[in-house]
């Protein structure tokens, strides 16, 4: 029973009350099927309200790959819509405890603030990893039921460095919840981060290796062609570095309690 | 481009095929509402703007279950549970 696993505890309690352990999975399920159906009908939805005067899709043009949805469906739905729901979901995690005055009293009970902020991370990830893990198998049955198969063991493959981006994001928007004190403010800034770092994504090479959206990136790439980036190796080693600093930076916030200044 | 369609083109449609894909998908927007809207009905007496609210998630679909599920449920400040 140490200090970590009931801090843990009490954050699974939490999110059961909130009901964020019913709502996360079924977001991601829904976000994760949305683009193989959407982009399975597209055709014929085009065909219905298109005619022959507007938008025509070429008929003779290929189907497309699996892999291909499968890597759109992290890049256009979990990297834009995702972001935001992770972002709203988090952004409360220091920030509700520093309001109703809870992390004050954990901090007088001999509890680590490395053991506070281990907790929040470690239990917000896990569940956050796996409602992702949810919503990314929902995408793979679909893909595999209306497109074609995608190996497994690339799938997996793309999936653990895709994770990698989502720990960035949960220790980020933790940081950004330590510093500030409005709930609207820490999903403004953490939002508009996010997506910014995931917007200058692929446009340099030397711009992806320190930019965690990379990873994201990266496992995009993966997906579509089967094998491993030079690079990869090299951003998630810069990508773990960035978490080190968020995770570092709202410690030393806790433990010098300069959240009591603002 | 036709812009109006007659009762009889929905026959002509292979409900099965589409139904086969689009089912669980709409089943698990359907879940959302169902769970928002009966925790709010449950806790309808402490919420404000429960009208609002239904209409919310109601019509915007899945963002507004959402919504309600972080923003919503925190409604009334004097309420709120110190856990």
């Amino acid at each position: 029973m140490t200090s970590l696993y009931i801090l843990t505890r009490k954050e699974y309690v939490q999110m059961f009350r909130e009901f964020k352990i019913l709502w996360l999975p079924l977001v991601f399920m829904f976000l994760g099927a949305t683009q193989p159906v959407i982009t399975y009908y597209l055709p014929s939805i085009l065909a219905a309200l298109g005619g022959n005067q507007g938008i025509t899709i070429d008929p003779t043009m290929m189907q497309q790959d699996g892999a291909q949805v499968m890597a759109a469906t992290l890049g256009s739905q979990f990297d834009q819509l995702g972001i935001m729901v992770i972002a709203i979901a988090i952004m409360g995690i220091i920030q509700s405890d520093k309001a109703n005055g809870m992390l004050d009293f954990i901090l007088t009970r001999p509890v680590k603030v490395g053991s506070y902020i281990g907790g929040k991370l470690f239990s917000n990830f896990s569940f956050v990893a796996l409602s992702v893990t949810f919503g990314y198998f929902v995408s793979y049955v679909y893909v595999n039921f209306l497109f074609s198969n995608i190996p497994f063991l690339t799938m997996i493959l793309a999936l653990g460095f895709y994770l990698v981006w989502v720990l960035f994001m949960i220790s980020f928007t933790a940081m950004i919840s330590t510093i500030f004190n409005g709930q609207g403010v820490i999903a403004l800034i953490s939002i508009v981060c996010l997506l910014l770092l995931k917007v200058i994504s692929g446009l340099h090479p030397i711009i992806d290796l320190v930019n965690p959206a990379g990873m994201s990136q990266q496992a995009m790439m993966v997906l579509i062609t089967g094998s491993m980036d030079s690079q990869l190796y090299g951003n998630m080693v810069i990508t773990f570095i960035w978490i080190t600093l968020t995770v570092t930076i709202s410690h030393y916030w806790i433990s010098e309690k300069k959240y009591h200044e603002n | 481009m036709k812009l109006h369609y007659g009762l009889n083109d929905l026959n002509e449609i292979d409900w099965l095929a589409v139904l086969q894909v689009i089912w669980p998908f709409m089943m698990v927007g359907f879940i959302l509402i169902l769970v928002a809207l009966i925790d709010l009905y449950r806790h309808r007496e402490v919420r404000t703007n429960v009208v609002l609210w239904t209409i919310i998630i109601l019509f915007f679909n899945t963002i507004g279950p959402i919504l309600y599920f972080t923003i919503g449920r925190k409604g009334a400040i004097h309420h709120e549970v110190r856990n």
